[in-house]
């Protein structure tokens, strides 16, 4: 563990070092993560200007739900982001080869590599939200409502994570993937806001095809109205450590089939 | 050491019509079609052997290697290295072995290099005084010194090809592949590098596998070597053998005084060569004959020439190994089809 550590500190230290050497290229990408961000809430604020409530939450409930949404957003991207090399191009170049002959787990080492500092947009805006809107959005606040909402974010990234190495690995097959990814990523717009708000099939497909509803709008319902602990936190502990399961088994099944490229 | 055992490798393949409407067809029904990259092959290589693991284009030298560094899982058969399955045992073994695939740098590339060495050292766990040692044996050997501080982005091939052999020495492993470690390479870069793998396997008995196209590589270099072609062994055995065996190709080359009196068929006519052991190359008044000194003495040879025409010019060299391998590949071709 002492090892995974170190090797996870010194490999992200030297993606920071890169970062430093392509600053123009960081101050882009940090900026157009601020943009999104800002288009998004500017959404929310315009809808609000039309009606008082959505379905049933008021502005800075709804606030707070885009809020924590963010934060296993940016957890994860902050952390994972190699997961796209690896569908769009590691795999199809042939360049995944070298993760396998090296001491480490080729998972462990992909994910290691890079360190995305652009997911500070989001952790600013998450955080930024949560603050701003508590005051108002009349939370639930215990010492177990906090506790769990804090213990359950890193199984929120993981749901994000798991669903990345899935799609990513699909590419073992398929060679290039990085659209899927894009695709099944995509479906976290719907975690941003409460699920009540969609129709009955596409709520069943956020919270059990692809399970993006527990990564905001659930995990947030505790905290806001202290009901449902058992679904609201431990439904994404539990559905975020079966869907890692199979992601690992999807990946490990992905390395055997891996197919290398020319010369 | 290293056992392999009827390695056999199917890539799919779609197969596309040309052009995008082809591409799309493609897409809605995709034709499958099996690629054997490698049929069937086997060889062993004892520890602190250098073997010489030859082919031409498209033998399926590369799959075999990164079959047995545990890069690619064999559809059938089985490899061996140090009683370690790659594919299974993947962590322990890598620690043993070492690879450089020439067309391909392992190194972190906007990363000077000194850091990229640092990172390897944690992954691999050498110890800082090893570290230290090896650092110094192998910026002398591969000469990093000039380019050590440099990214790895700015470095020319033959530095960044020094630069990735020395990465996979840093944790002294017992067996390296090293996969066409010269390509594209000038000679004074290659001298460094033979002269690297050679310190390697005398000090440490490191056992080495080497796919090359430069036969000074292997004749320098190689105990042993294995051919494949097609994807199934051609050859097993030493150079010296192959020398023996294969050896007894002669080139006569001679300039006519007279060259429109002799022609090709003209000089064939006399000779009772099959078309296997007689090559003849005319250009201007010169000739090139390649013969089978077995089938036909160089001593006749030369008095059945001397006899035919004037000769202004003439002499007779040993085959090398390149011609040998040359006629090994060709006959390789044609025993398939």
């Amino acid at each position: 563990m002492r090892r995974i550590w170190k090797i996870y500190r010194l490999l992200a230290a030297q993606n920071l070092k890169r970062i430093m050497e392509y600053r123009a290229d960081f101050l882009t990408g940090a900026v157009s993560f601020l943009i999104d961000q800002a288009v998004g809430i500017a959404f929310i604020f315009i809808i609000f200007t039309q009606i008082p409530q959505l379905s049933g939450f008021t502005f800075p409930q709804i606030l707070f739900i885009y809020g924590f949404s963010q934060i296993p957003k940016g957890l994860d991207h902050l952390l994972t982001d190699n997961l796209w090399c690896v569908g769009y191009f590691i795999v199809r170049k042939g360049d995944f080869d070298k993760y396998l002959i090296r001491p480490i787990n080729p998972l462990f080492h992909v994910i290691a590599e890079t360190f995305q500092v652009d997911a500070v947009g989001e952790l600013i805006v998450g955080f930024g939200l949560l603050i701003y809107a508590s005051p108002d959005a009349g939370l639930h606040i215990t010492v177990w409502t906090v506790l769990l909402s804090v213990i359950a974010v890193p199984f929120a990234a993981l749901i994000y994570t798991s669903l990345k190495i899935m799609t990513s690995a699909l590419a073992f097959w398929m060679k290039s993937s990085g659209f899927i990814i894009q695709m099944v990523y995509g479906m976290n717009e719907f975690s941003k806001y409460p699920t009540t708000i969609y129709s009955l099939p596409v709520r069943i497909f956020v919270t059990y095809i692809i399970p993006f509803a527990f990564t905001g709008y659930y995990l947030s319902q505790y905290i806001l109205t202290g009901n449902d602990p058992w679904f609201n936190i431990g439904g994404v502990i539990v559905i975020s450590s079966v869907l890692f399961v199979i992601s690992i088994f999807i990946w490990n099944k992905g390395i055997s089939a891996y197919e290398s490229a020319g010369a | 050491m290293i056992y392999a055992e009827h390695l056999r490798k199917e890539f799919k393949k779609t197969i596309k019509d040309p052009g995008l409407k082809g591409s799309f067809k493609a897409l809605f029904k995709p034709k499958k079609e099996i690629v054997v990259a490698a049929k069937d092959v086997s060889f062993h290589v004892p520890e602190g052997e250098i073997l010489g693991f030859i082919g031409p284009n498209g033998a399926g030298k590369s799959t075999v290697i990164k079959m047995l560094t545990g890069i690619l899982t064999p559809t059938s058969g089985e490899c061996r290295i140090n009683g370690k399955i790659p594919t299974n045992d993947r962590k322990k073994y890598v620690r043993e072995i070492g690879a450089v695939f020439g067309q391909r740098t392992q190194l972190w590339w906007d990363l000077p290099l000194q850091e990229t060495y640092n990172v390897l050292k944690e992954i691999y766990e050498v110890d800082d005084e090893s570290f230290k040692k090896r650092m110094a044996f192998l910026s002398e050997v591969l000469e990093l010194d000039k380019f050590i501080r440099s990214p790895v982005r700015t470095l020319s091939l033959g530095q960044r090809m020094r630069a990735d052999i020395a990465a996979s020495m840093l944790h002294s492993p017992k067996v390296l592949f090293l996969d066409e470690p010269t390509i594209g390479l000038d000679v004074v870069v290659k001298d460094n590098i033979r002269q690297a793998i050679m310190k390697l396997n005398k000090e440490e008995k490191t056992t080495v596998i080497l796919t090359t196209h430069d036969i000074s590589d292997i004749e320098l270099l190689c105990d042993r070597i294995v051919m494949i072609d097609k994807g199934k062994n051609v050859y097993d055995g030493s150079l010296h053998e192959l020398r023996e065996n294969f050896g007894q190709t002669r080139e006569l080359v001679f300039e006519t005084v007279d060259p429109k009196a002799l022609t090709e068929e003209k000089f064939r006519k006399g000779l009772t060569l099959d078309e296997s052991d007689l090559e003849i190359k005319k250009e201007n008044n010169s000739f090139r004959v390649r013969f089978n000194s077995k089938k036909l003495p160089v001593g006749e040879m030369l008095s059945y020439t001397l006899s035919l025409t004037k000769v202004k010019d003439i002499s007779v060299k040993d085959a090398d190994v390149e011609e040998i391998i040359r006629s090994l590949y060709r006959q390789g071709v044609t025993a398939d089809e």
